[in-house]
């Protein structure tokens, strides 16, 4: 059973703290543990609750709503995407607490896509400014994974893979038949072995609803203990609605509501919005203030655009044999074979082939929108349950301006605007995706399914305040300072200025570690100073948690 | 057997044995899992798990957002939604509570399409259109209709080329987003229940147990093996499509809903 200390008030209201961050999830609890070890007096808004995992979580698809960001927010365009349990997190650990925990690295293509081919946009860094940062989180989480990874920039992975549940199998065995490369397991944040205070994964597969066993990585649980050990203060069940602009162009501290619905102000030295993306957005479109008449940062007229979702589509079949995919993490499996783009498809970019394991209820709204199945053909279909295996392909889906967040009339229960999101697929997509869902039906084919269904699904939102050099073209610069404030942060999804095809939190989580080394190399400038400086900083592995690294954690080469 | 389908107000609702075409006698649990029980396993679940499940049990929340009139529609729509004749009555789990429930609350599954109304209006409306379609197509209100009316009716929605009578209100609300919105409901209240685990073989929840036989399909020590047996779906039901049908059904437009990596 997992016990966690649980965070403890330690400044007083109108005490001025270094760094706010608001938004405790996969990069804010990186930002935060890093920030507090360096010795910072930071404080982190979280929206959500601060969990205490043996209460509060359950082995139950329909008990674990709370898990999700469930406020209103409202869905448009052409291809509309979904949200809540689809989609984000809410509660200390945001999204990490019901991800998968497929943590695959980008490839080095990710990082020049426009210079490679003529799509999307390059990134301000290279894969290889983020490589020590993916190394130092792949230990910290830690991720299980092969020896011998062979895609992207090969490498492998410290721990061992786990033992193959049937949905893993039917990849392997699909992929094997047609002559594909495929990782026998993982990459997954999932522990194989205990660490520490960490017990090993026991295959109940309730990954998505929070991992109770505390074998699956949420930063609740890898960063956020050391954070608060190390004078970090959490505020959780804290709403933030404003952030607030002084008068020398400095923002001043952010005001939000407190579980009661009453509403403080936190003065800070600087802010960092870790919100995910599309709620880091909607605060800075509502913050818009004097000087920011479209939002705060905003006047390159890009917040809120650029928004991506990788392309999700779930691939089922069913097999004469029993497969009992509720066994086993969901995420277990996967191939980056057509990651990269190929010269003799008609669109660019790629995709990876992974494994899912929907549960029942899941399942059953998969057939609904795969077979239209209801009434007595959906208690048929579910009687099947068990024969039946799911694999998602990850397509990249490539930026574009009209994909964007804005703000809607309706409020929300604290009055602020909800989101208003436009999602459109545009022709390189379409391609993609078609190509990628029978590549991944032939693949279901080859692993000996009879039918197959499929059911279109997007996944995994970022974007939406891009990362770039040009202060007209992009919201932050390479280390996630607002181009148009200076002690105005973001680190979350949302700075991604493309998404490749490989699941974004290990990256998301990678670039808060190299945030967070940027920011205490500048020691107190941030703080009082105009001054803008791009020199890299060191990586510091000694900011690592506890036990992550050094003495007694196994080493790769 | 016979005489309480015979003697059923809405004629031959019950699953066929389909080699002698005879109604199957109701089952306390269908399916092809003879005598599995996930609630028999419970001691081995964590008390929070635990909780949450008798809750689900046994605290049927009381209906406060539906009239008594929508009530009396919604239970038949969600007979035919998803349809449990095959289920003995004292195991019929239920679904319009809990969506009664979720709409009462004001609980959002955390977005709207921009083309909806709010999920509560969503689901009058979608109720005043049913009435509609069975007064025009048929003169009679829909609760008059027989069975196969009834079905015929909902698939015609399903199919998003409504019977007619409903025009103006399919105009504000897209057929398809409506269908989307209430089959989900009811999927989600009704394989939430430990007796639908029981009936398509998931074995629920397993913290701090684990699983231990995680390859070839093969069950638990406490997990039952598959009994097949053969059943065809009512005469009077037009949701069971063939597979050659299932093949042929043009792709739907919902997005999927369940989050999964
Ligand atoms: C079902 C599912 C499976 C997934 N599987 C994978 C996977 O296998 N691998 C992978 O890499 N990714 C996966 N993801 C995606 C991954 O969870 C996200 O990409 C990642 O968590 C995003 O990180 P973030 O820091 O941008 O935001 P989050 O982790 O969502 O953190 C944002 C936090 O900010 C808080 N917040 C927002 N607004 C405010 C406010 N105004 N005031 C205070 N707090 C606020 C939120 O409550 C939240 O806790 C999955 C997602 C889902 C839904
Ligand atoms: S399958 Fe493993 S990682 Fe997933 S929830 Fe269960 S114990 Fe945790």
């Amino acid at each position: 059973m997992q016990r966690l200390e649980a965070p403890m008030r330690r400044h007083a209201p109108n005490e001025e703290v270094d760094y706010l961050i608001v938004g405790v999830g996969s990069a804010g609890g990186v930002l935060l543990q890093r920030l507090a070890r360096a010795g910072f007096r930071v404080v982190g808004l979280e929206a959500g609750p601060f969990w205490d995992t043996e209460r509060d979580w359950v082995s139950d698809e329909k008990g674990s709503h709370q898990l999700y960001w469930e406020d209103m927010r409202i869905t448009g365009g052409e291809n509309p995407l979904v949200f809540g349990a689809n989609n984000s997190g809410k509660g200390v650990g945001g999204g990490s607490v019901h991800w998968a925990a497929f943590t695959p690295r980008f490839h080095p293509s990710d990082f020049e896509v426009y210079t490679r081919d003529g799509v999307g946009v390059d990134w301000p860094i290279s894969y290889w400014d983020l490589k020590p940062y993916y190394e130092l989180l792949e230990l910290e989480m830690p991720v299980a994974g092969p020896a011998w990874y062979p895609w992207g920039d090969p490498h492998g992975y410290a721990y061992g893979a786990h033992p193959m549940g049937g949905v893993g199998n039917t990849l392997i065995r699909g992929c094997t038949k047609l002559g594909i490369p495929v990782s026998a397991g993982g990459p997954v944040a999932i522990l194989s072995g205990s660490r520490n205070d960490r017990p090993h994964c026991i295959y109940r597969g309730f990954c998505i609803q929070g991992c109770k066993v505390g074998a699956k990585a949420s930063t609740l649980i890898t960063h956020v203990p050391d954070a608060l050990r190390s004078g970090a203060e959490i505020r959780d069940c804290s709403m933030a609605n404003r952030i607030h602009l002084g008068k020398d162009n400095r923002v001043t501290g952010v005001s939000y509501f407190d579980r009661a619905g009453r509403e403080h102000f936190q003065k800070a030295k600087a802010v960092i919005v870790s919100g995910y993306a599309i709620e880091t957005p909607r605060l800075l479109l509502n913050s818009a203030c004097a000087g920011y008449e479209n939002g705060l940062a905003n006047s390159s007229d890009t917040v809120g655009r650029y928004l991506m979702a990788q392309a999700g589509t779930v691939v089922l079949g069913r097999f004469d044999e029993l497969v009992r995919m509720y066994k086993a993490p969901p995420a277990h499996a996967l191939t980056e074979e057509f990651y990269e783009t190929d010269p003799k498809r008609d669109f660019a970019r790629g995709f990876a082939i992974q494994t899912v394991g929907p549960l029942p209820i899941a399942f059953a709204k998969q057939m609904m929108a795969a077979r239209g199945s209801w009434g007595w053909g959906m208690r048929r279909q579910m009687m099947d349950y068990n024969h039946w295996a799911a694999l998602g392909l990850l397509g990249e889906i490539l930026p574009w301006p009209e994909n964007r967040v804005t703000l809607a009339e309706e409020r929300d229960q604290w009055g602020i605007p909800v989101a208003h999101i436009n999602f459109d697929l545009h022709e390189n997509d379409k391609k993609l995706i078609e190509f990628a869902r029978n590549k991944t039906e032939e693949v279901m084919r080859a692993a000996g399914a009879t039918e197959t269904a499929h059911e279109a699904r997007y996944a995994h939102l970022v974007g939406a305040a891009r990362m770039g050099e040009d202060p007209a073209k992009s919201v932050v610069d390479r280390y996630g300072r607002t181009h148009d404030i200076v002690n105005l942060f973001v680190c979350d999804g949302s700075v991604l200025p493309t998404q490749g095809s490989a699941n974004p939190g290990l990256t998301i989580q990678a670039l808060a570690a190299r945030t967070a080394d940027y920011l205490i190399s500048q020691g107190t400038t941030v703080f009082s100073s105009d001054k803008r400086d791009l020199t890299p900083p060191p990586v510091r592995r000694e900011l690592s948690p506890p036990g992550t690294h050094g003495k007694g954690v196994p080493r790769l080469g | 057997m016979k005489t309480d389908a015979s003697t059923s107000k809405h004629g031959d609702r019950f699953p066929l044995d389909p080699r002698n075409g005879e109604p199957l006698a109701p089952r306390a649990q269908p399916g092809y899992y003879p005598g599995f029980s996930t609630l028999s396993q419970q001691s081995f679940w964590d008390a929070a798990t635990r909780e949450v499940v008798r809750k689900r049990i046994e605290e049927i929340p009381p209906l406060r957002f539906f009239t008594p009139n929508e009530v009396r529609l919604m239970e038949i729509v969600c007979e035919h939604l998803l349809p449990q004749d095959d289920r003995d009555v004292a195991h019929r789990i239920p679904i319009l509570p809990f969506i009664d429930e979720r709409l009462h609350d004001k609980r959002t599954p955390g977005y709207r399409f921009e083309v909806m109304p709010p999920d509560g209006a969503a689901y009058r409306l979608g109720l005043q259109a049913i009435e509609q379609m069975a007064r025009t197509a048929h003169g009679r209100n829909f609760l008059d209709l027989s069975w196969r009316e009834q079905d015929v009716l909902l698939k015609s929605i399903h199919d998003a080329e409504p019977l007619p009578g409903a025009e103006e209100i399919w105009a504000r609300m897209p057929i398809h987003r409506y269908w989307g919105l209430v089959v989900q409901d009811c999927v989600e209240m009704y394989y939430a229940h430990p007796r639908a685990w029981d009936e398509i073989g998931f074995g629920g929840p397993a913290y701090p147990r684990a699983y231990m036989r995680l390859e070839r399909g093969e069950a638990e020590p406490w997990e039952v093996e598959e009994k097949r047996y053969e059943w065809r779906a009512p005469n009077d039901a037009v949701s069971d499509p063939s597979v050659e049908e299932i093949a042929a059904h043009k792709e739907h437009p919902p997005a999927g809903q369940g989050g999964t990596h």
